[in-house]
């Protein structure tokens, strides 16, 4: 292109700001135009992921012609605009504008946690006064309790209203608000409701001054004595890009770092707040074994190894190479993993599972690469429909529901088919609510309604068995169309197609209505590295670099049901975390030998373990966790980790070490990421599930039946010992839910507390009346200390008045 | 005529003469000399000596854990930790000064908003043993409480200058 | 008769005579000097690279340490480099106190200098006469600074606070009479500047007695004529400066061909040898010493007579006063930014030299626009002079190094840095 070409684009315009020529977008706002050639133009209100309010008033610029100074954020740039950022007059009115907001600001800076990292220091340093002239009183504002998250000292508010307009366009739920007028203004909740998005924490981030800060935090570090490292977060699919904050090798906070791609600039208030779980009560501490009379015992790490494998050795020349299992939790990095699948299959088994929380693997051999998101999280914001089955993002992976969002605010029709409605920050576009009984009939009927209209396409043989006698109602007609009628379609499977008994069956629906629509498929896993087991070797068909394994071991419900002499627990709580928390606990108990590497004892894991081994948990190992997507992110081990532990691949490379197997003489963690990325080269992502004619199930029998998705603060380890995240509403109020019918149903409708009970196990738990649920469908969710000793996920249940 | 009166000087030594003339007149002026340990020299009110946390006149603790202090030590001689105490204000639960490490500058003192660290006119004070090189909030604010009013002193009389 | 056999020696490092850390491998011939090897490096302490490591203002404690007895000279090259960079000047009442203590300090480092030079000599009793006085003027440093030595009290912008308006006294003790103790304390009556000029006027007849001592005394004449001859060509190009320079013949003193500060307004002379040998350095710096005196007058003078502020009044480089910190908002940020990250300084680079009672004590910095300096380096005026030292003991005997030593003035604080 030419420059004159150039200077008649008719999408741009040509301004000169300080002298400098700018060519910008026609529309643009001029503080983009500044920001995108490094001119500072100082700010508060502004953010670029915001809407544009222009309250501030400090982004004042001398604007040629223009009477008075205008707001850089709110001026429009127009062509031949001459701007000057730094003259008298501009800087005579950011500096009045300073000298206003500081009026009534407190002289808190030596207790606030916002000070050396304060936009109102900086500002009031590089634009402002340097003794003030104000002399009468200031104000005071009271302070309102926004939660267990964020502190607020709401006199040091300078009403840039940042956090009233991120919680209302991102995080869609406006819960704070600027009340009164002039003086009086103050932000808050006016109800003193507090602040419960899932996102929450960002308005710490956004907050320019030290009107909201973090309260896990508090008062503990000081911005500039903290060294910064890039990490990703453990907790989801996402994979959100984080920067560790810590002080001599303490993790202090959690900020998101930029990343478009993925997270933007938000993360999750799991992913800000989950660090506190790395310095909790019940990390262990020190190497432990068992002595003579079975009592535990600290010791070294050389004996620890020796005694761990003695017992790996042991069980499996007594009992052949089957005898052992491997479960790998979901946290687990790939490096991790890689190197537990080749220690199992070096000592002669093939059971290595990391899908602890999964029911169904008879699809194993017919599945893509691995469960992949099948669509680019960028992608997402743009999608035009997309069904979520057995998904509820919102929880489960809040990133992806915050560009969900962005899809539905733009026209995108977001399509619900779960066991319960979903409660969602914007409108779904259609929503079915069916009991796990009849959900795969109702995703056959979505396929059903596409096949109506498909010319040439016959029913893939068994979908009328899938059926089972359900009709194709409108509202999976109108699903259909919707998935049908637009380009840019989704269809996006989540934790509760994973946990489905049947769950086989509805990732073979959901390529075929992925296929007969022409969406995009994909499969919103648990845990930060469901793709990365899959790559890593750590399920029990593939080995390493994805390849179909030669002799297929037993999967993780298989080894919990069939209960092996010998286990190997990699990061795991699998009373817990597997699908069956009884079965899995059991298993464990009988077993012989139980080697756990883990970063926290429970007192279960202190009765059926033989050998407890210290690992580093997040931050404090380095490792790599591949996303849904299928993007590898790599980061760093930067604190020190607590008491005795190691990083868990030092463990296993040792362990490797000790059982004389050949080829674990790695130095670092990056020679492993290569050698597994050197063997997954060829993989491509895909979740498609290959048809296969399915049998016709038995009807399903008549009763209550347990929905136990894990909930947003239940999924690891770590989250489930972070103690705001556990104070906050979404984890306290925890319990049973079943709908008013339901509860009439069972004569349960005035109970306060009921007990569950499940095979022989039950509970009891706060009874909590939720329509929202299908009829029939119990929901005691998973993952918890108090469900911990139930039975599977999905299953039959009973309730009792308690 | 020069000649002969320099050899006459030289001959009889008369600039050593001189000399020991001036140093014998010095053996009997008065003495500057100080008698330490039992009698000191002047001492500044400004001195810049061994550290002390101050308290303010109810007993409350001075420092609020600000860390400017830590942040301007140039070298890097304070160590902080912090948190919130139960009654919700910002605390430290750690404050080390590391004798050996810190060159007495003052920045410390001058970057304290709350005049809760101040260095004290003490200069005498020894350590036996590795590791007390390191004093600890405790003997900080035990310094304090002792010297509380001579460090009150001082900094009024400076206080116009500052 | 047996040949003589040439031999290496080494001279220090634990030399009393080697001015703290000075190794020197001597190779001699009998007792005759043939090569001079200097080596350096036992007191390094990084100096310049951990000036570029932290905020501007937390080094200028560092600077006191390099040449440890003329600590405010160095701190003074330091801040006037930074002064340059930012663009700043000082109020004139800080440049007349900076003036002022430079002379201070020039005349405690050659009471220092005398004393040591004297005892390496073997005049063991100037050293005792020497430090009698040089405690008159730590008492002068404690009290405007609160330390006897390292005073980091030069600030970028002024000095830290003003001059105190009374002088700590001697205390009642059991072995002094009150008369006694009243005499002690006659000088300490009044203000500061009261005590400054009665040191001034009791000072000359003290630089007369060490001269009764010393400039007639055959041993030290002895000693010092026509040892370590260095011509004015010679002293120009090994880079002397300071009564090294002087002492060759050479008229160059930075106060009076580039003065800084308010050298300019000062009436004072600047004494040149003639022979260039240790003798002629010496009486250089006796007579440096009774200008410097003159100086102070000057100053204490004009002090007396113009109160006013010693520091500029900009909060963007200088903290405000506590009791604006504790009062007002805006205060109380430049307060805390500056005290953590200090503030940033232009683009670009400096160099700034003071005469130090050594020499020319130089500071070149280079900005990169952040808060901490890109490059600092310390010209120190040792180094040169001590580089010298081959070629002024050539020939020499092996007692004639320890003049050498003395007569250089060597600090190993500033050469090592």
């Amino acid at each position: 292109m030419t420059d004159n070409a150039e200077a008649t684009n008719p999408e741009t315009v040509t301004i000169e700001v300080d002298g400098r020529e700018l060519e910008v977008p026609k529309g643009s706002m001029l503080i983009e135009a500044t920001d995108n050639a490094d001119i500072h133009v100082p700010r508060f209100c502004y953010h670029r992921k915001l809407s544009v309010v222009a309250n501030c008033r400090m982004c004042l610029v001398d604007v040629e012609k223009a009477p008075k100074p205008l707001p850089a954020c709110a001026t429009p740039v127009a062509e031949g605009m001459k701007v000057r950022t730094r003259s008298e007059r501009a800087l005579k009115a950011q500096k009045g504008v300073m000298e206003f907001l500081l009026i009534n600001h407190p002289l808190d800076c030596p207790i606030c946690d916002q000070g050396g990292e304060c936009e109102l220091q900086d500002l009031a340093l590089g634009y402002g006064r340097g003794v003030s002239r104000f002399t009468e009183r200031k104000r005071a504002v009271e302070d309102e309790d926004l939660g267990p998250l964020i502190s607020t000292e709401m006199t040091r508010c300078i009403h840039c209203t940042r956090c009233v307009r991120f919680l209302e366009e991102v995080a869609g739920t406006r819960e704070l608000a600027a009340l009164n007028r002039g003086e009086h203004t103050e932000i808050g909740t006016y109800v003193g409701a507090g602040v419960h998005s899932e996102m929450s924490g960002n308005i710490i981030d956004l907050c320019p001054v030290g009107a909201l800060t973090s309260k896990p935090y508090r008062f503990s570090a000081r911005s500039w004595e903290m060294l910064s490292h890039p990490s990703v977060s453990a907790h989801d699919c996402v994979g959100s890009n984080l920067q560790i904050h810590h002080v001599r090798g303490a993790i202090k906070r959690i900020v998101p770092r930029d990343n478009e791609s993925v997270n933007e600039c938000w993360i999750a208030d799991r992913d800000r707040f989950a660090y506190e779980g790395v310095y909790s009560g019940e990390r262990l501490q020190a190497p432990m074994v068992r002595d003579d009379s079975g009592a535990w015992q600290e010791t070294d790490w050389e004996t620890a190894l020796e005694v761990a494998g003695e017992h790996l050795k042991g069980v499996v020349t007594r009992e052949g190479g089957d005898a052992l299992g491997t479960l790998v939790g979901p946290t687990a990095t790939i490096e991790e993993m890689y190197l537990a699948g080749r220690l199992t299959r070096g000592l002669g088994s093939a059971n290595i599972d990391a899908r602890l929380r999964e029911a169904d693997f008879s699809d194993q051999d017919r599945s893509g690469t691995f469960p992949a998101l099948g669509i680019e999280l960028e992608a997402l914001d743009g999608v035009e429909a997309a069904l979520l089955v057995g998904s509820e993002p919102r929880w489960d992976q809040p990133i992806v529901n915050h560009r969900l969002r962005k899809a539905a605010l733009q026209g995108g029709a977001i399509m619900s088919l779960n066991y319960r409605a979903q409660d969602l920050n914007y409108p779904l576009a259609a929503e079915r609510v069916a009991a796990p009984a009849d959900m795969v009939a109702e995703f056959a009927a979505v396929a059903a309604a596409l096949l109506e209209t498909a010319t040439g396409r016959q029913a893939p043989e068994g979908l009328d068995d899938l059926l089972a006698g359900a009709q194709v109602g409108e509202a999976h007609r109108a699903m259909a169309a919707r998935l049908r009628d637009n380009a840019r379609t989704a269809v996006l499977l989540g934790q509760g197609v994973q946990a489905h008994p049947r769950g086989a069956v509805l990732r073979m629906l959901g390529t075929l209505v992925a296929d007969l629509s022409d969406s995009r498929f994909g499969i919103l896993t648990d845990g930060p590295n469901q793709a990365g087991a899959w790559l890593a070797g750590a399920v029990p068909h593939r080995d390493a670099g994805g390849q179909p394994a030669s002799q297929p071991g037993l999967d993780a419900r298989a080894m919990t049901e069939a209960p092996r002499q010998g286990y190997l627990v990699l990061g795991a709580e699998p009373e817990r975390d597997c699908w069956d928390g009884a079965a899995a606990e059991a298993a464990l108990r009988q077993a012989a030998s139980v080697v756990c590497l883990t970063a926290f004892v429970t007192d279960a894991m202190r009765e059926y373990a033989q050998v407890l081994l210290p690992v580093g948990t997040f931050g404090e190992t380095a490792g790599t966790y591949v996303s849904a997507e299928g993007r590898w992110q790599s980061f760093p081990g930067v604190a020190q980790p607590v008491g005795e532990a190691r990083p868990a691949w030092k463990v296993l490379r040792v362990l490797g070490n000790v059982l004389e197997l050949d080829g674990f003489e790695y130095d670092a963690p990056d020679a492993i990421t290569d050698e597994l990325a050197e063997r997954c080269r060829e993989e491509t992502p895909s979740a498609r599930v290959e048809w296969l004619a399915p049998g016709r199930e038995a009807a399903a029998e008549d009763g209550l039946y347990r929905v136990g998705l894990v909930p947003i603060y239940g999924g690891d380890a770590l989250v489930r010992r972070a103690p705001a995240l556990q104070r906050t509403r979404h984890a306290t109020e925890q319990g049973v839910r079943i709908s008013a019918a339901t509860a009439q149903q069972q004569g349960l409708a005035d109970a306060d507390r009921v007990q569950v009970q499940q095979g022989g196990h039950s509970t009891v738990l706060p009874l909590i009346i939720d329509d929202a649920l299908a009829d029939g469908a119990v929901w005691v969710p998973a993952g918890l200390t108090a469900t911990a000793g139930l039975g599977p996920m999905f299953g039959p249940v009973a309730l009792a008045r308690a | 005529m020069t000649a002969v009166r320099d050899f006459f000087r030289t001959f009889f030594l008369w600039e050593l003469l001189l000399g020991l003339k001036l140093t014998g007149r010095n053996l009997f002026a008065r003495k500057v000399t100080v008698q330490y340990p039992d009698e000191r020299g002047p001492q500044s009110p400004r001195f810049r000596g061994l550290h002390a946390l101050r308290r303010y006149p109810n007993g409350e603790e001075r420092c609020i854990a600000c860390k400017l202090c830590e942040a301007v030590c140039p070298a890097l001689a304070i160590t902080i930790d912090s948190e919130q105490r139960e009654d919700g204000t910002r605390r430290t639960t750690r404050y080390d000064i590391d004798l050996f490490k810190c060159i007495y500058c003052g920045f410390c003192e001058e970057s304290c908003p709350v005049d809760s660290i101040v260095e004290t006119r003490i200069f005498e004070y020894h350590m036996e043993n590795r590791g007390e090189n390191i004093i600890t909030k405790d003997q900080l604010l035990a310094i304090g409480d002792k010297y509380e009013q001579q460090i009150a002193r001082d900094r009024a009389m400076d206080a116009p200058f500052r | 008769m047996a040949d003589i056999r040439s031999y290496t020696m080494n001279f220090g490092p634990q030399h009393p005579a080697a001015h703290g850390v000075l190794r020197m491998v001597l190779e001699m011939e009998g007792e005759v000097i043939r090569r001079a090897d200097p080596h350096i490096g036992l007191l390094h302490r990084a100096t310049e690279k951990l000036a570029e490591s932290k905020p501007y203002n937390q080094s200028i404690g560092y600077m006191d340490r390099l040449d440890y007895v003329s600590m405010m000279c160095n701190e003074h090259g330091y801040v006037l480099a930074i002064e340059k960079l930012l663009g700043v000047t000082p109020p004139p009442r800080a440049q007349y106190i900076r003036v002022m203590f430079d002379e201070i300090t020039r005349i405690l480092n050659h009471l220092m200098w005398l004393g040591a030079h004297g005892l390496d000599v073997g005049a063991m009793t100037v050293f005792l006469y020497a430090f009698r006085e040089r405690e008159f003027l730590m008492d002068l440093y404690e009290a405007v600074s609160g330390t006897r030595m390292h005073a980091t009290y030069y600030r970028p912008g002024g000095v830290y606070r003003d001059l105190p308006d009374r002088m700590p006294q001697y205390e009642a003790s059991r072995f002094r009479s009150k008369k006694d103790l009243e005499w002690l304390n006659k000088d300490r009556q009044g203000t500061m500047l009261d005590y400054i000029e009665q040191f001034c006027e009791r000072f000359p007849t003290a630089v007369d007695e060490y001269e009764t001592l010393l400039t007639d005394n055959r041993i030290w004449k002895q000693r010092l004529v026509g040892i370590g001859v260095v011509s004015p060509e010679r002293a120009m190009e090994l880079g002397f400066t300071g009564p090294m320079l002087r002492g060759s013949g050479v008229e160059w003193d930075l106060r009076k061909t580039q003065p800084y500060e308010v050298y300019d307004r000062m009436d004072f002379d600047v004494p040149v040898g003639t022979n260039g040998d240790c003798y002629d350095r010496y009486l250089v710096r006796i007579e440096e010493m009774r200008q410097s005196v003159r100086i102070i007058k000057q100053c204490v003078d004009w002090l007396r007579q113009n109160p006013g502020p010693v520091m500029i009044d900009d909060h963007k480089i200088v903290p405000p006063t506590r009791e604006e910190m504790k009062d007002d908002m805006e205060s109380l940020i430049h307060h805390f930014k500056l005290f953590t990250e200090g503030y940033c300084v232009p683009e670009g680079e400096a160099y700034a030299a003071v005469e130090a009672p050594k020499g020319e004590f130089g500071v070149y910095m280079i900005s990169d626009g952040a808060n901490k300096p890109y490059r600092v380096k310390v010209r120190p005026p040792g180094f040169p002079h001590l580089a010298a030292m081959d070629e002024m003991a050539k020939g020499h005997m092996l007692a004639d190094v320890v003049t050498l030593i003395g007569t250089q003035d060597i600090v190993f604080g500033e050469i090592d840095r």
